[in-house]
């Protein structure tokens, strides 16, 4: 039998301290490098900004995901009083903030749209729908650069104000130690839930469904989700790892929430891969030329098929496989090989998502010269470099010398005691 | 430090520091035995004799109309020719979707930690088995050649080279069904052992020693025992959990690998989930309440827990809701001329009193439950948990309906129900009460040694930081 | 052995024997305690009964992990194995011994492992691990075990209400009948109690093994009539369930119309007294428009002359649509000698080259040997020389007067050899003399693959035959 916990903070370095005055310079030097060696490399290359266009889509995707993955997270922590995360909460407020300066991120594709670019989006042309179909009028109108502008600004306000909300409500309890916080918390949490997945649902439908006009499918949202909650999990262990091995929240954290954050990992692969098979399976199955084109040319292509079942043995099977056990999951050494694994799969599934429009027609033709699997040293890795630096820095930046746990929370006592048998 | 008088009636609001109790009236050990072993102890309340006679007419009802269909023929029904699936269909899927209910509480509310979820489960569960009996029914009565049923499965024959058709949907339901039933089954039935042995313990007849000492295997309640009971029954659970999420996933593949615009649209797995689970709670909403308040449970499920059950009915409400908005949209941004003519019809044309129904019972009406009085007063949720029951009957209805106004405007044909059809569902009602009657009557309708576990001992070393947080183990897997 | 040297206060009947000592307690907290203590003192051989699982007694006692995911483990992967294997088994192959499969496309889906068999391989791997859970947990927890002398002890019945008991096994290395008691009190035990097995009750009473055998036999009595209904044969007429569903209210093909008269005086409703109704004039059926003159027919389009009039002199038949042959070439002055071009006057142009979509290739030349020698060698001959195994019975035949027949025609007959390959198609399509047609037999890729075999057949430098017939006669 164990002792119960005080409901107080032990660790000696609870917040970055000066880490900060290093991270976020270094943080920018990185993604400016990155970026600049993807734009330049681009430019080089044959596919020139168009290039560009689509590997800078590919990482903001995944970094837009991961803050969502967290922002729901906080929401589903308030929602249903759960306490073992407590701990944990922080460190995902943190990063829902960064969905707020992330839509500065969301400029260099959104600038391109206003200005009547079709380097990534088809449909931003002024004849799109009569030219290519008499029957997508709907569409048309729905898929105007003005209407595509207003409704990113209302997605990048409304998850800015959330993130706010529950960040700046916890920052204040740190302080006053006011229960009532909480539930005022858990009260705003049931509405902004509703909100929340309804911006979910129309964001992923813009920025990834619309890549390919003529495709539709009502689970992608639910796929974006599911992906983007696995991203915002691991990207949350990763960081509560790798805080706690430079010395910071080393007593707050313990095996047992790392127990639980891996046991919801492992849920959210399966769930992953039951949204996914589902989506396929349906379309494969009924094989209706109006839909099956977008998986066609991810099968048809033989580079492509490869990486869509590479996509399935990576992203399903085996973190599926690694994350059984219970030893692995209470390990943290393999927690932080896992995250760090499931984030760059994570990645890939953006990856697989994003890229084959570049190589392929509305139709899902594909385009000559353009076609195989267009992955690049040159440009898609250091663009990713950059991109996470960029995040990185916006953490620390966020962070910065605030409290990395909710040092007052109610349920700090709970948690501190959470036990997973 | 539990500090909350556990005698205080409203367990309902917490002020954040301190869990509320789950159990009320500072029961211990004994008083649940007592409360629980009660129900099947005493004399009945004098309404279960009625009730009972109802039910069991009523199942009467169902067999002879069975028998009726049988050596008749289908055409006993009204479904017609685009609408070759009509009441069958529609009775399943409503009975399947009832039946998820018991195993979301019993598999993932115990993954989650939901410790409220002990005072519910044995009631739940026992209603998933008779749900999934009565849905197992209506595919089985509609196959036509009754007598060689067996054709369903694959088994093996030496002169007819005829094998199951395993990439067919049809098929798929066979499997998830089955093996829904029966993995319930086994779940039921282990969480219930321990409580049968309590049963042979306290009988006092020679007949009940001798049937629950069969049924309670040699129960002793030893540690080691308790050990590994404990890990089959967390591994039970996450094995529920992903078959519960496949069993009506399979369902709408029935539809939805089809090309029968409002059949075919990736959504519906998830949002058949999610539907289930909302018609499922209701349904135990609809029990729970009437049972607690003839057997006298009112300090073990107590309002919070209906409270609990009415904010899950209402967040899987919202999320029908929002899959029905999904498709509504996806329907007009297709722009597929066939996808759009589904929808519209499907909300003005010749059924769209039906898609009316469904919207109002299903969207508007559980956001009642944003109100406290709504959630927490026992006769209006009961209201509430009927409507969506109704809603979530129409729900399939509207779905199959789009059979009515397929492709060919040649072809289109309007279903009425016969009478068959109509006696039938209310047969399978009777079937169910039935079932659930006889349940309360004979089997510990609440899980004892579960509740048990989340009585608040105070002495008990670690459990100081907060109220309840019985040692319940949760996951370890 | 342990037994031998525990001394015990009330000794225990001549036909029992003490198998421990249980101890009662209150509160799951002094079990707890007392199951360290218990494990402290040394014992290995002792449980704890309670009537919910307490938390905390596993390390109390020292309980290892249960190996029991990795049973279930090791069944899951087992059944998805019998999963996949039985669907392949069923719908993916053509065996024909006993249990037969059954490889049959439908709707499209492929017949080996595709997306549309995970579902029940998900199901079946669900299904094996419950089993091996719901079961494994039962064997490793050895039971049911019905006979059980704590079930005998009254006190222990509320094991399974609200008391948390303690025992420690007489067969211990460190049991002592008078320390293990004192131990007990010192736990803070509210109540200690000898556990005696019953001896006497070991024996398994005489009419269960009666029951046994007879409860045997009546099982077998099942299959048994099984296998006799399988091996017999019925003659009493099948039993209609659904009369409905065997007689049904519709016409079928061929039946005659129905009859709107009466009995006697029979009115049918169709003139031509079926009830089957023919389909519109001019109406095709799904892919018989057949527009490509050039694949279909073989010949140039618009080349087709009007039909010849029927000779009759000669008697020349013009059921075919390109009746020709000597005949139509002696009636009409050539202006080419048909026997060098091939072109017959009163034909279309035939084609010289394959008409597309039909490609050359090697699987061509193959699958038209293939068919040819189905189709065409039985007559003609493998090497087309004429001197088919039909041929030569029905010369043998004809020489004694039991049949007519005129001799199939060599392929290497120079009058053969010099017909464009659209001529040998419409042969093989319409016949020709009296070669009946193949076009119903024969799709016409596979006309093409045998025409052009041929056209190989007659590169290969193979003489006709010595004495090969002449000519193919008009019809005799």
């Amino acid at each position: 039998m164990h002792n119960t916990r005080p409901a107080r903070i032990t660790s000696p370095l609870i917040s970055l301290s000066q880490g900060y005055v290093k991270l976020v310079p270094l943080g920018l030097l990185v993604g400016a490098i990155g970026i600049g060696m993807a734009f330049l490399f681009s430019a080089a290359a044959s596919g020139g900004y168009r290039r560009f266009s689509f590997a800078y889509l590919t990482n903001f995707s995944f970094l837009l995901s991961i803050s969502l993955g967290c922002l729901f997270f906080v929401i589903v922590q308030h929602l249903t009083k759960a306490a073992w995360g407590v701990t944990v909460r922080r460190i995902a407020e943190i990063f829902a903030m960064c969905t707020l300066p992330l839509a500065v991120l969301f400029l260099p594709i959104l600038i391109p749209v206003v200005r009547g670019s079709t380097d990534l989006y088809p449909w931003n042309v002024a004849n799109w729908a009569r030219d290519n179909s008499p029957l997508l009028q709907v569409k048309f109108d729905y898929l105007k650069w003005y209407w595509f502008a207003a409704r990113w600004a209302a997605y990048f306000a409304i998850w800015g104000f959330f993130a706010w909300n529950f960040l700046g409500k916890s920052l204040k309890q740190d302080e006053t130690g006011d229960t009532k916080l909480t539930l005022k918390m858990q009260a705003s949490s049931t509405w902004m839930m509703i909100i929340f997945a309804a911006t979910l649902v129309f964001a992923s439908f813009d920025l990834e469904m619309s890549l390919s006009p003529l495709w539709f499918s009502t689970m992608f949202p639910v796929y974006f989700f599911a992906g983007g909650v696995l991203g915002g999990l691991a990207a949350m262990t990763l960081t509560a790892l790798l805080l706690q091995r430079s010395g910071r929240i080393t007593d707050e954290i313990t095996v047992d929430q790392y127990h639980d954050l891996a046991k919801l990992m492992f849920g959210f692969t399966f769930f992953w891969g039951y949204i996914a098979f589902s989506q396929f399976l349906l379309i494969w199955y009924a094989n209706i030329p109006e839909e099956t084109f977008w998986y066609r040319f991810r099968f048809w292509d033989a580079a492509w098929a490869k990486a869509s079942w590479a996509l399935l043995i990576f992203h399903l099977i085996i973190p599926f496989l690694g994350l059984m056990a219970r030893t692995v999951r209470r390990n943290k050494t393999y927690l932080l090989f896992a995250t760090i694994y499931l984030l760059c799969i994570h990645w890939y599934d953006h990856f697989w998502i994003v890229m084959p429009q570049y190589g392929s027609g509305i139709h899902g033709e594909p385009i000559d010269g353009a076609g195989g699997f267009p992955f690049s040293w040159a440009i898609d890795f250091p663009c990713a470099i950059g991109m996470v630096g960029l995040y990185v820095a916006l953490f620390a930046w966020i962070a910065g010398d605030r409290p990395l746990v909710p040092k007052q929370d109610p349920r700090l006592g709970e948690s501190l005691n959470h036990v997973n048998p | 430090m539990a500090t909350v008088d556990l005698t205080s009636l409203d367990n309902t609001i917490e002020d954040g520091k301190h869990r509320a109790p789950l159990v009320l009236g500072g029961m211990d050990y004994s008083d649940v035995t007592d409360a629980v072993a009660g129900v099947w102890e005493k004399k009945q309340p004098a309404i279960w004799w009625p009730i009972f006679g109802l039910a069991v007419s009523l199942t009467m009802l169902f067999g002879a109309l069975i028998m009726h269909l049988f050596f008749t023929g289908v055409g006993v029904w009204g479904n017609n020719n685009p609408t070759y699936w009509a009441f069958d269909i529609v009775n399943f899927v409503f009975w399947v979707g009832i039946g998820h209910a018991g195993t979301l509480i019993s598999a993932i509310l115990f993954l989650f930690r939901q410790h409220w979820r002990t005072s519910i489960n044995r009631a739940a569960e026992a209603m998933t088995i008779f749900a999934v009996v009565c849905a197992a029914t209506f595919p089985g009565i509609h196959i036509g050649r009754i007598w060689v049923f067996y054709w369903l499965f694959p088994v093996p024959t030496e002169h007819l080279a005829m094998w199951p058709n395993f990439r067919s949907p049809l098929l798929w339901d066979v499997f998830a069904v089955g093996t829904y039933a029966t993995t319930s089954l086994l779940f039921w039935y282990m969480g219930m052992v321990p409580d049968l042995a309590t049963f042979r313990d306290r009988s006092k007849s020679k007949i009940g020693q001798f049937v629950y000492g069969l049924l309670s295997l040699g129960w002793t309640g030893s540690a080691r025992n308790w050990h590994r009971y404990e890990m089959a029954y967390t591994i039970l659970a996450a094995l529920a959990t992903p078959l519960v999420l496949s069993v009506h996933t399979v369902v709408s593949f029935d539809f939805a690998v089809s090309q029968l615009p409002g059949w075919h649209t990736t959504i519906f797995p998830p949002y058949f989930v999610a539907g289930a689970i909302f018609s499922g709670f209701a349904m135990v909403v609809t029990l729970l309440v009437p049972v607690r308040k003839l057997y006298g449970l009112e300090n073990l499920i107590t309002i919070r827990h209906l409270e609990n059950m009415n904010k899950i009915i209402m967040a899987t409400g919202l999320m029908v809701g929002t899959a029905y908005s999904i498709e509504l949209f996806i329907a007009a941004y297709s722009g597929v001329a066939s996808e759009q003519f589904a929808f519209y019809n499907r909300a003005f044309g010749n059924f769209g009193w039906a898609y009316f129904i469904m919207f109002t019972c299903n969207v508007f009406i559980p956001q009642l439950f944003w109100f406290k009085w709504c959630r927490t007063t026992p006769w209006f949720m009961v209201i509430v948990s009927i409507f969506v029951n109704i809603g979530m009957w129409f729900e399939r209805f509207v779905i199959i309906m789009a059979l009515c106004r397929d492709f060919i405007p040649g072809s289109w044909f309007y279903y009425r129900p016969t009478w068959v059809d109509l006696m039938m569902l209310i047969g399978s009602f009777g079937l169910f009460f039935t079932l659930f009657l006889l349940f309360c009557r004979y089997l510990p309708v609440i899980a004892m040694s579960e509740v048990k576990n989340v009585i608040p001992h105070a002495d008990h070393g670690h459990e100081g930081g907060h109220g309840h947080e019985g040692g319940h183990p949760a996951t370890s897997h | 052995m342990a037994h031998s040297h525990s001394k015990q206060p009330k000794p225990a009947g001549p036909k029992s024997k003490t198998i421990g000592l249980l101890a009662q307690f209150d509160d799951p907290d002094s079990l707890v305690a007392a199951c360290e203590r218990a494990r402290d003192a040394g014992y290995e051989k002792f449980d704890a009964y309670s009537p919910f699982p307490v938390h905390g007694i596993d390390p109390a006692m020292g309980i290892r992990r249960t190996r029991l995911p990795f049973f279930v483990l090791a069944i899951g992967l087992t059944g998805c194995l019998v999963a996949l294997a039985m669907q392949y088994y069923t719908n993916a192959m053509d065996w024909t011994k006993i249990f037969p499969g059954y490889a049959f496309y439908i709707s499209g889906k492929p017949l080996e492992i595709s997306p549309a068999n995970i579902p029940v391989t998900f199901e079946v791997i669900i299904l094996s691990s419950a089993f091996a859970t719901f079961f494994g947990m039962w064997i490793f927890n050895r039971l049911p075990q019905f006979a059980n002398p704590l079930h005998r002890i009254d006190r222990f019945r509320r094991a399974t209400n609200d008391r948390f008991f303690l025992m420690v096994n007489a067969d211990d290395s460190k049991y002592d009948a008078n320390r293990t008691r004192q131990q007990f009190e010192e736990w803070g035990a509210t109540a200690i109690e000898n556990v005696d097995m019953d001896l006497t009750d070991q024996e398994i009473p005489k009419f269960f093994k009666l029951a046994g055998i007879v409860g045997l036999f009546l099982l077998l009595v099942p299959p048994v009539m099984i296998f006799r209904a399988y091996g017999s044969t019925n003659r009493a007429p099948r039993l209609h369930v659904v009369p409905d569903m065997d007689w049904q209210d519709k016409y079928k093909a061929q039946q005659t119309s129905p009859n709107i008269g009466t009995d006697k005086e029979p009115v049918y409703l169709y003139a031509d007294d079926r009830a089957m109704r023919a389909p519109v004039a001019g109406t095709i059926a799904r892919g018989d428009l057949q527009e490509d003159d050039r694949y279909y027919r073989g010949y140039e389009p618009g080349t087709l002359p009007p039909p010849a009039q029927p000779v009759a002199a000669d008697g020349s038949s013009a059921s075919f649509v390109s009746t020709s042959g000597p005949s139509a070439q002696d009636s009409a002055p050539a202006a080419q000698d048909p026997a060098t071009t091939g072109q017959y006057p009163g034909e279309p142009d035939w084609i010289e080259t394959v008409p597309s979509p039909f490609v050359v290739s090697e699987t061509a030349i193959a699958r038209g040997k293939q068919r040819f020698e189905i189709y065409c060698s039985v007559c003609h001959g493998y090497d087309g020389n004429g001197n088919g195994l039909v041929n030569k019975r029905a010369l043998a035949l004809a020489a004694t007067g039991q049949a007519q027949w005129t001799t199939a025609k060599s392929l290497h007959d120079p009058t053969v050899k010099v017909q464009p390959i659209g001529r040998i198609f419409d042969t093989i399509s319409n016949g020709r003399n009296s070669m009946g047609p193949y076009k119903a037999q024969i799709p016409v890729e596979d006309r093409w693959a045998i025409a052009l075999y041929v056209k190989a057949l007659q590169e290969t430098g193979i003489q006709p035959a010595a004495g090969a017939a002449p000519p193919a006669a008009p019809q005799q």
